[in-house]
């Protein structure tokens, strides 16, 4: 695609040619086309979900009881296999959501058993400290450049020029 | 908790604070009071996340410890291996010895005679002695669990869990384990991996000692 | 020859000398350097070659105890067996804590030689000699660690004549082999840059120079991490049998952490070497980098953090955080004391130039490297503020990194064509055109074959697009410098991004279009699943002599059969399913054996995942190491490391592109 793009530039006619392609009309064709794609797949649906997608789905929001941080998914302990094996019996009778198998998995076993924290609390702190942080690294980078922007282009002081010398007399000597 | 890096996101801002006398910035002096407060917040993130890791319990990796100690044991209600039915809750009077188990695996071979043994002294206290029941694990052929006993002896209930709730309930980690539970149907003891004889009885005498005093009071 | 149950005192007598070596090492360049006593620094070397003595002779005899099966070690008792094999034995050293601090140890003391060997010539330079302080301060406190909380030396219980052997998931696959001391030389390896930066604080030579003296330091040792990170996934896809390459644990994350850091750095040096700016922040992530490898340690090694991988604790906790601690204030307090010498004169013009997208990388990456570091340790705040105990999985780390992973390949997409200081909305439409068709044609190929979901395509497209760029960086190097274009920083760089595109499109393709179900096979009847066959052809039964198992002959499409099997390790009694996997360049199928499988039974349960793409994941990791070689390399052009970058740039100094149609 590269060569295409340079093999038209190369040509003085050519030239006019690649700006005319590369301007406003080839933006908006390629902007239209990408929505256009992206719009069809993101409402496409994927087909039913088997049972053991829906298996895997749930079983990798659940914390394994008895392991030291794997989820009831990964987990080949006995206690994340009877878990695994419980949900897919919840599946197969057709008349639950997901969210229903966990709240039920989890009351069950009266345990903290979710591995994705809540958002209420103090527990969404977790959640709410990244979007924080976000908003502070933009605005930072904000004033950054807004500063940036006021400085005048900086002279170089005495002591500057000091350190220059320094340098260029240190690359001398090598 | 702000971000111990967070800092960063002025660090491009701090990188000008340095700024020599002369410098015509008039941001300047805002700029000399903005660094050593970056530096104190990015300093007290982390003493913060040092006197939590500091505070942070180093807890044993093969813990023993349960969620279920001292609670009521969970729900134990299925069929035994003779086709009979079984609730745990009805057992209630007696010290109850739960032993996970699966017939192919190594370690509970290799700790079946001790608990032969300890069944067998067990059955010769009479009503003092505690009730012994294996819990085979679900997968495990039932064929191959009456061979395996067949072979190596032992005569106590063998309940089933097919469906694995006894297993997901009281959250076994690996075969086998051994819990103790009291005769008011609280766990009081848990071990993963292999017990002998002689630790049963040890513990159990313990924890019956411990139960009187505490019926005494 | 010693003898078998010397290994011991060998072994503590050694590590001592180490530990004596590096603190007169550290000494004597201390009072070298002040005294100006060029003579004694220059004598700096022979402490750095004792020190690696030392260090590879505890190894080694360690190493040596395991494999003749010295009993008589508390350590050989816990990891050693009389029946592994000797691929696994030799193996068995890293695979507790007290030998994988050994291992760490023996890298540390490497790099350690390495620079004091490099810098011979050098070794009066206050900055070099101040940079081997901090590498033997760091020694010292390994060797303090193989000397106290984690002494793999100790003499365990008399009439021991065998031990249960590595644990039994780090005994059935090849890589145990290469991915823990890959993963460490990268680990340990961030230690060179932050000795340097340190030294230049500590000196006041902030300037350029000591960067690039480190720079291939710093690359070496990011190579090495990504590659150890790679094969840890492929480890656990190829030995856990969940069909994942990452898990979120805390230890991955640990791990994960200073990558974050250093991929960061890696970026950002190039805006100090060019503009000199950035000081501050260019030693904040060397320090961050080194502090986390610290820090992560920590949290996997003391027990405060439950992780699978974790090893079990000994008292080694509150030295690590001793050291962390350490590191942040020493560190903390240069740059404090610095600050004068770290203003940097100059400006970035506009968000939209090489710098500015240098600086939204860097920002990317930290806020990353910050939301891993938060969802790790966040159960640990829960529970010292409110004394209850969550849990953070993969689901959170999943959910937080799409964004930043949609976000990072944009970026890749624009940066590689800006022009340093600014650019003009014209000349990015010129560039950037043909790489966004390329990133329209990445949308619709997939879309053609079925694809769907927002997330995911906008991915592909954003890859397509990075790649366009990326491809068009070097099409336009090679065009005009032949072979010659591939090698160097920024061309290197651009293959490095290429891997990182594959890389990522391969997650996302592995993660969002996995597909799996449990099959119960009969001999003689094929049974379908998504377009393949599978038929059982038996269940045989197997016997090593440390371990039994099952495995199902299982045959794919009628062409080649696979072998899923469960393996009971007769020391442990675990019962580790082994997967069998038959990889493609579109889709791998992945096969597990579920438990109650019989030998010689007619039937047998499996599992099987379909997996798109995951083969490019180890493609594009290939890729992104072969890239970060060829950028080891000169490139076209070397700046002199002491030109005043503060001095405005020249016009014929821009980057390597084209002149701009105008």
């Amino acid at each position: 695609m590269t060569t295409t793009a340079e093999t038209i530039v190369a040509g003085d006619g050519g030239n006019r040619l690649n700006k005319q392609v590369k301007g406003w009309p080839g933006w908006i064709a390629l902007v239209a086309i990408a929505l256009v794609a992206l719009i069809i797949g993101a409402t496409r649906s994927s087909g039913p979900l088997t049972d053991d997608d829906r298996l895997d789905g749930i079983s990798q929001r659940l914390a394994c009881p008895v392991c030291d941080g794997e989820s009831v998914y990964e987990s080949q302990s006995p206690a994340a296999t009877g878990i695994r094996q419980q949900i897919k019996a919840l599946i197969q009778q057709g008349a639950y959501s997901d969210d229903q198998i966990i709240q039920y998995i989890e009351t069950k076993f009266d345990a903290k058993t979710q591995l994705v924290p809540k958002a209420t609390g103090f527990d969404s702190l977790v959640w709410a400290l990244p979007v924080f942080a976000g908003v502070c690294a933009v605005a930072g980078l904000a004033v950054a450049f807004r500063r940036w922007k006021m400085s005048p282009d900086t002279v170089p002081t005495e002591a500057d020029q000091a350190i220059v010398d320094a340098a260029l007399r240190e690359q001398g000597d090598e | 908790m702000p971000d111990p890096f967070a800092g960063g996101a002025a660090a491009p801002g701090a990188d000008r604070d340095g700024d020599r006398e002369g410098d015509p910035l008039p941001t300047a002096a805002a700029a000399k009071r903005v660094a050593p407060l970056i530096v104190i917040v990015i300093a007290v993130v982390v003493a913060g996340l040092f006197w939590i890791l500091i505070g942070a319990k180093s807890g044993e990796s093969d813990t023993a410890d349960t969620p279920l100690m001292g609670k009521p044991a969970p729900v134990v209600k299925t069929t035994t291996l003779d086709g009979k039915a079984f609730d745990l809750q009805r057992r209630k009077g007696s010290w109850v010895v739960l032993n996970f188990f699966n017939s192919t695996c190594v370690p509970c071979i290799k700790e079946h005679p001790e608990l032969v043994k300890f069944a067998g002294e067990q059955s010769a206290l009479g009503l003092d002695g505690s009730e012994f029941y294996t819990v085979v694990s679900q997968g495990n052929d039932h064929g191959d669990v009456r061979a395996f006993f067949a072979k190596r002896g032992g005569s106590w209930p063998i309940l089933l869990d097919d469906d694995a709730s006894i297993t997901v309930a009281f959250g076994v980690a690996k075969v086998p384990e051994t819990w103790i539970i009291d005769p008011n149907g609280y766990v009081r003891w848990r071990a993963i991996s292999i017990v002998t004889d002689d630790l049963l009885t040890r513990v159990l005498a313990q924890l019956k000692s411990d139960f009187n005093l505490a019926l005494a009071r | 020859m010693l003898a078998a149950s010397m290994n011991g005192t060998v072994g503590h007598s050694i590590l001592l000398v180490g530990l004596v070596c590096a603190t007169f090492g550290a000494l004597s360049t201390v009072y070298g350097i002040r005294t100006h006593d060029g003579r004694l620094l220059r004598s700096t070397q022979r402490y750095a070659i004792g020190v690696a003595l030392a260090g590879v002779a505890a190894f080694a005899v360690m190493e040596r105890a395991i494999v003749q099966r010295d009993f008589s070690l508390k350590y050989v008792q816990t990891v050693g067996s009389a029946d592994t094999p000797f691929l696994f034995n030799v193996t068995a050293i890293w695979s507790a804590l007290e030998g994988s601090i050994l291992l760490w140890l023996v890298i540390l003391v490497g790099y350690t030689v390495v620079i004091a060997r490099r810098f011979r010539k050098r070794l009066d330079d206050p900055l070099v000699a101040w940079a081997l302080v901090v590498m033997f301060v760091v020694c010292m406190f390994f060797f303090l660690l193989t000397l106290g909380p984690t002494d793999a030396f100790a003499r365990g219980a008399e009439g021991i004549t065998s031990g249960p052997g590595p644990n039994p998931l780090l005994q059935n696959h090849i890589l145990v082999l290469f991915h823990p001391p890959i993963l460490y030389l990268g680990y340990v390896g961030m230690t060179v840059p932050f000795a340097f930066a340190i030294a230049a604080l500590i000196t006041g030579r902030v300037g350029e120079r000591w960067l690039t003296e480190t720079r291939r330091f710093a690359l070496f040792a990011w190579a090495f991490l990504t590659i150890g990170i790679l094969l840890g996934g492929w480890w656990s896809y190829e030995v856990l049998g969940w069909s994942g390459v990452w898990g979120w644990d805390p230890v991955e994350n640990a791990s994960l952490l200073p990558w974050l850091t250093g991929t960061a750095y890696i970026h950002s040096v190039l805006v100090q070497e060019r503009r000199g700016m950035l000081r501050v922040w260019n030693l904040t992530l060397l320090v961050s980098t080194f502090a986390l490898t610290i820090l992560g340690t920590f949290l996997t090694r003391s027990g405060v953090i439950k992780s699978v991988h974790a090893f079990s604790n000994g008292t080694i906790g509150p030295y690590l955080l001793g050291f962390f601690g350490l590191v942040m204030v020493v560190s903390l307090g240069l740059i404090a004391w610095r600050g004068d010498r770290l203003r940097s004169p100059g400006a970035i013009d506009s968000p939209l130039s090489r710098e500015g997208a240098f600086l939204a990388n860097n920002v990317l990456f930290t806020l990353f490297a910050f939301v891993v570091l938060l969802g790790t340790v966040f159960p640990l705040i829960v529970e010292a503020l409110q004394n209850r105990t969550i849990k953070v999985g993969s689901p959170y780390f999943e959910s937080l990194s799409i964004p930043f992973g949609i976000t990072l390949l944009f970026l890749m997409a624009i940066a590689p064509v800006l022009p340093w200081r600014k650019a003009s909305g014209e000349l990015l439409r010129e560039r950037l055109f043909w790489p966004a068709w390329g990133g329209v044609v990445a949308i619709v190929i997939p879309l053609i074959f079925g694809a769907n979901g927002l997330a995911p395509l906008l991915a592909f497209g954003l890859g397509g697009f990075a790649g366009g760029s990326a491809l068009r960086q070097l099409a336009l190097a090679t065009r005009r410098q032949g072979v010659r274009g591939l090698l160097g920083r920024a061309n290197g760089g651009m293959i490095v991004h290429l891997g990182v595109i594959i890389v990522a499109i391969a997650l996302v393709a592995s993660t969002s279009y996995t597909h799996s179900s449990r099959l119960i096979l009969e001999t003689g009847q094929p049974a379908a699943y998504a377009g393949h066959t599978f038929e059982l052809v038996e269940v045989q039964k197997f016997t090593t002599p440390r371990s039994t198992g099952v495995r199902a002959q299982i045959l794919v499409d009628n062409a080649k059969t696979y072998a899923p099997a469960i393996t009971t390790f007769t020391n442990f009694g675990d019962n580790i399913p082994t997967p069998s996997v038959r990889n493609g360049i579109v889709n791998d199928i992945y096969l597990t054996l579920e438990s109650g499988a019989k030998a010689g039974s007619t039937t047998a349960a499996i599992k099987v995942f379909i997996k798109p793409l995951i083969v490019w994941l180890w493609i594009g990791g290939a890729m992104m190491v072969a890239g970060t070689a060829l950028a080891g390399f000169p490139g076209k052009r070397r700046r002199r490391p002491t030109e005043p970058t503060s001095a405005p740039v020249r016009l014929d100094d821009l980057p390597q592109e084209e002149p701009v149609n105008a």
